[in-house]
């Protein structure tokens, strides 16, 4: 009697899971934003199907899932597996060259409304960045919905807004009160961006070019300036009171232990940051700095100022190529990188927007708050970088982050044993620097 | 005796290397030949329904009633003639015969930004696993004749034909080792060999951060990726031997350091005079309970430049001031000495732990005759406990040095290969296995990177066979039972 109950009892579960594998569920749309972003925009999404159901005499066809993938990796994480990818998801505008190499991994943007409204919300530099051509075509990849750029964090309690202004201000507090001016977070070429994309103060200009237009070989980094600019980051880096990437202990530490002023990053290390000083953290744009006669080479003379300089990027929706639900994506997208969602995602969850007039027509950017500081100072930024130009072919971003050209312009700031005393010996290591940029190899010796 | 006489009776290790290849490749040659001529000799001596199962699969048993097995065998043969024809497809790429020929091209749809690309890698994994399959079938194949011949046999001898069921149950008897050790094969097969052998062809291509599967067609580039070992001024070329040695380095001193010091622990806590050593032994053993990871990242912060080691050796005078130890630390052989250091840290509970059980297992008769002989401590030590610890430990040293070879964690979470060679990927800590992460997964060099899996596992492998075959574990086998 046992075992036919059992027998019954597995029979029914048999059936039971073949009725319900063979009845369909709704399928699931999937989208992929930053972990800060994903309640907010599962939540705009539940709202968007609202009103599409409302709309429409029909249920929206998909359940819609947000899931929080860090923006950094996504594009990687996606290439690894296509098939398996989300529909839409978040990037940095620099990984659009491997995204597109080839025959694209993600489909161009089709839309008139959609393309209309990139052209209108955003931008110049970021309208450049999200565009690719392929197959001899050229097209809009990217909807940009976030900004980001490098930011000056500082102790308050040592120095002032005046301090600020320049490098030499923070350096004197720092010989003044033995302590160090300046950590840097990381030393890839996104935090050495401070100084490699130093412009002159007087009239916005660098020599310094990074596959200007796209192209490989348009790339030159061994301008006059270029060596200036490097031999007074030497003389920043040398000195036990100037700059020094963090130690093993962390920048955090070091920040709120007092040991060093200030801090070069970025909004993802603003919560860090504030967490290390509090009320005393203070935000300003980059400072500037000024060529000494130590420091000055070729055209560029003594008492030259130069505006530090960083990447100013736009991380942007993408959606996947040939993606069974390719109808509904850009009405979607549409709707979430509008201006008003931008500022409705600035106002919940502190995301910089994209949109080019953020800054005077949000509420939100005109108040007091340390995060208000943190927009206006990340916007004012955006006149004194570049989007990081590396989105026009894959190789761009490995030869530049990954072949190892950060470690040489590190050790040229740091000069430990003296190799790079003279703007000579300067000028030959960033010739080096310069053919790792174009060929991702070292020149043949 | 003469030195000609003296290299005669004791050929150097490289002759009888060589001796032993040239052994191993003709008893190899041998099998493959013995193998065809039963093959042969079966298809030759057999009955019809054996000469036909050699294309009908299950024939042979069918004509004897074995109804099942026959089944069972014709079967597997449909199955996989279908597999073969129809060529299933998964993700737009499909398996059977079209993935061998594809494993042979790697794709030839370019694609387009509306039509997609042929995924190469795709279709190198697919035709491995067609292979793999194949592989499977052919020893299935044989089976099916040798099972139409035994019965064959058995019926010459007057016996009937065993029926499926003595079949199962001589799986459970005379045959268990084959119901054993068929799931742990398959196992080898999928999880071990297909994924190897997928890994040393993806060196013979050109799958790099230029040539992304599924947005580009791969290319077959013969011995490129080799040869960029040996020359050029690439990443490669110039940093392959310094890791290399590094490699070695590390692996030889991190592994008899820990074993060293863990012998002698054991030994101090083994000792009589030693009170409390279930205590002691607690101790060291709470490292191994606490996951390896937590402890290396405490010890990264212990060691960091504001960290507590840092403030004591500066307020006890011995630093002027506080030093970096780890990545960042100005010498190379700072950071070397310290990751050493700190392997101790993790590594010797496990020697200890070991020699301890050996220890209180050394027969107490020995030391007692060699007491009689009138040996004084040390020559017991030196004569006795040592050649027993070395004899027992010998395996375990050799996966020891196999395993710091390919020690990922402790480089990884301490210093992520640093200190920089700027300009460099490969930093002064890197191991072969931490450097082919960086290529693989930061830079997307991933056939360079299985070109140096390969010599990683040529390394490895060659180690453990010339360390094992050469330890006494290995010659003398019975001699400690």
């Amino acid at each position: 009697m046992k075992i036919k109950t059992l027998l019954l009892v597995l029979v029914f579960a048999m059936v039971s899971v073949v009725t319900l594998a063979c009845n369909k569920p709704k399928e699931t749309l999937v989208i992929w934003v930053g972990a800060e972003s994903a309640t907010f925009y599962q939540t705009q999404m539940d709202a968007y199907i609202v009103a599409y159901n409302e709309a429409n005499d029909e249920d929206f066809p998909y359940i819609v899932e947000v899931k929080p993938v860090d923006t950094g990796t996504a594009a990687g994480v996606f290439l690894d597996d296509q098939e398996a990818g989300p529909d839409i998801f978040t990037v940095a505008h620099d990984n659009l060259g491997r995204l597109v190499a080839g025959s694209s991994a993600i489909a161009p943007v089709t839309l008139q409304a959609l393309i209309d409204q990139i052209n209108n919300d955003n931008p110049a530099s970021f309208q450049e960045v999200i565009r690719a051509t392929v197959g001899g075509t050229e097209y809009i990849f990217g909807i940009p919905y976030v900004a980001q750029s490098l930011v000056l964090y500082y102790n308050n309690t040592f120095l002032t807004e005046a301090n600020v202004q320049t490098w030499e201000g923070i350096w004197g507090v720092a010989k003044a009160q033995n302590k160090r001016a300046l950590t840097i977070t990381g030393t890839d070429g996104f935090n050495n961006s401070f100084l490699l994309l130093s412009t002159r103060v007087t009239d916005g200009t660098t020599s310094l070019r990074l596959y200007q237009n796209g192209v490989q070989e348009d790339t030159f980094g061994t301008g006059d300036d270029t060596i200036s600019v490097l031999k007074w980051g030497q003389r920043f880096f040398m000195d036990s009171n100037g700059a020094a990437q963090a130690s093993s202990s962390g920048w955090e530490v070091e920040l709120k232990d007092g040991l060093t002023l200030s801090v070069i990053g970025g909004a993802w290390h603003f919560n860090a940051a504030k967490a290390a000083l509090g009320e005393n953290l203070g935000i300003a744009i980059l400072p500037k700095f000024t060529i000494t006669a130590e420091d000055a080479y070729g055209t560029v003379a003594a008492g030259t100022q130069f505006q530090s300089g960083s990447f100013t990027d736009t991380k942007m929706f993408v959606m996947k190529k040939n993606s069974p639900k390719a109808a509904y994506l850009q009405d979607i997208l549409l709707y979430l990188s509008s201006k008003q969602m931008q500022e409705l995602s600035f106002n919940e969850v502190d995301n910089l927007p994209a949109y080019k007039n953020a800054a005077t027509e949000f509420t939100k950017m005109q108040g007091t708050s340390i995060e208000a500081k943190l927009a206006a100072a990340q916007v004012e930024m955006f006149a004194y970088g570049i989007p990081q130009p590396f989105g026009f072919q894959a190789r761009y971003n490995v030869y530049y982050y990954q072949k190892g050209a950060p470690d040489i312009i590190l050790a040229i700031l740091r000069n430990v044993d003296g190799s790079y005393n003279t703007f000579e010996q300067i000028k030959a290591r960033m010739t080096i620097v310069e053919t790792i940029w174009k060929t991702g190899q070292q020149p043949a010796a | 005796m003469n030195k000609n006489t003296q290299e005669t009776k004791h050929p150097s290790f490289i002759n009888r290397l060589f001796q032993s290849l040239s052994q191993s490749l003709k008893k190899g040659f041998s099998r493959l030949g013995k193998s065809f001529q039963r093959f042969y000799d079966r298809f030759r001596d057999g009955s019809t329904g054996t000469k036909v199962s050699h294309l009908v699969m299950g024939f042979g048993n069918l004509t004897r009633k074995q109804y099942a097995k026959g089944i069972l065998y014709l079967g597997l043969q449909i199955i996989f003639i279908f597999f073969m024809v129809s060529s299933p497809v998964v993700n737009s790429t499909p398996f059977g015969w079209k993935s061998l020929g594809n494993m042979i091209t790697l794709g030839t749809e370019a694609g387009d930004l509306f039509n997609p690309t042929d995924n190469s890698m795709l279709m190198l994994l697919f035709g491995v696993v067609t292979v793999g399959i194949i592989a499977v079938f052919i020893i299935v194949y044989l089976s099916n004749i040798k099972s139409s011949y035994a019965t064959d046999l058995r019926l010459r001898k007057g016996k009937e034909p065993t029926t499926f069921k003595e079949d199962i149950a001589s799986l459970f008897d005379s045959r268990f080792h084959v119901l054993m050790l068929t799931p742990a094969m398959i196992g080898v097969l999928i999880f071990t060999v297909l994924p190897t052998i997928f890994m040393i062809l993806i060196a013979f291509t050109n799958f790099d951060s230029d040539h992304i599967p599924g947005q580009h067609l791969i290319d077959w580039v013969g011995f490129a990726n080799f040869a960029a070992v040996f020359s050029g001024t690439g990443e490669i070329a110039v940093r392959f031997v310094p890791v290399l040695t590094w490699t070695l380095t590390w692996a030889f001193f991190a592994t008899f350091t820990n074993y060293i010091a863990g012998i002698l622990l054991a030994l101090l806590i083994n000792r009589k005079q030693i009170k409390f050593k279930k205590m002691w032994r607690t101790i060291f053993i709470l490292t191994i309970a606490l996951p390896q990871f937590i402890s290396l990242l405490a010890m990264r912060n212990l060691l960091s430049l504001y960290g507590p080691i840092n403030s004591a050796l500066v307020n006890m005078g011995i630093l002027e001031a506080p030093i970096e130890f780890l990545g960042l630390a100005t010498s190379a052989t700072t950071a070397r000495i310290t990751i050493l250091v700190i392997n101790l840290w993790v590594g010797i509970p496990y020697t200890m732990l070991m020699t301890s059980g050996i220890l209180m297992n050394v027969p107490a008769d020995l030391y007692e005759a060699a007491q009689i002989d009138g040996a004084t401590r040390r020559q017991a030590f030196f004569n006795i406990t040592v050649p027993y610890i070395l004899f027992v430990t010998a395996p375990y040293l050799i996966t020891s040095f196999i395993g710091n070879i390919t020690s990922f964690n402790i480089i990884f979470l301490l210093t992520g290969g640093d200190p920089v060679v700027p300009g460099y990927k490969a930093g002064q800590t890197d191991l072969l296995v931490t450097w082919l992460y960086s290529l693989t997964i930061e830079e997307s060099d991933v056939s360079i990177g299985s070109v140096i899996a390969i010599f990683t596992f040529i390394l490895t492998a060659t180690a453990t066979l010339i360390s094992y075959r050469r330890s006494k574990s290995y010659k003398e086998e019975d001699a400690f039972q």
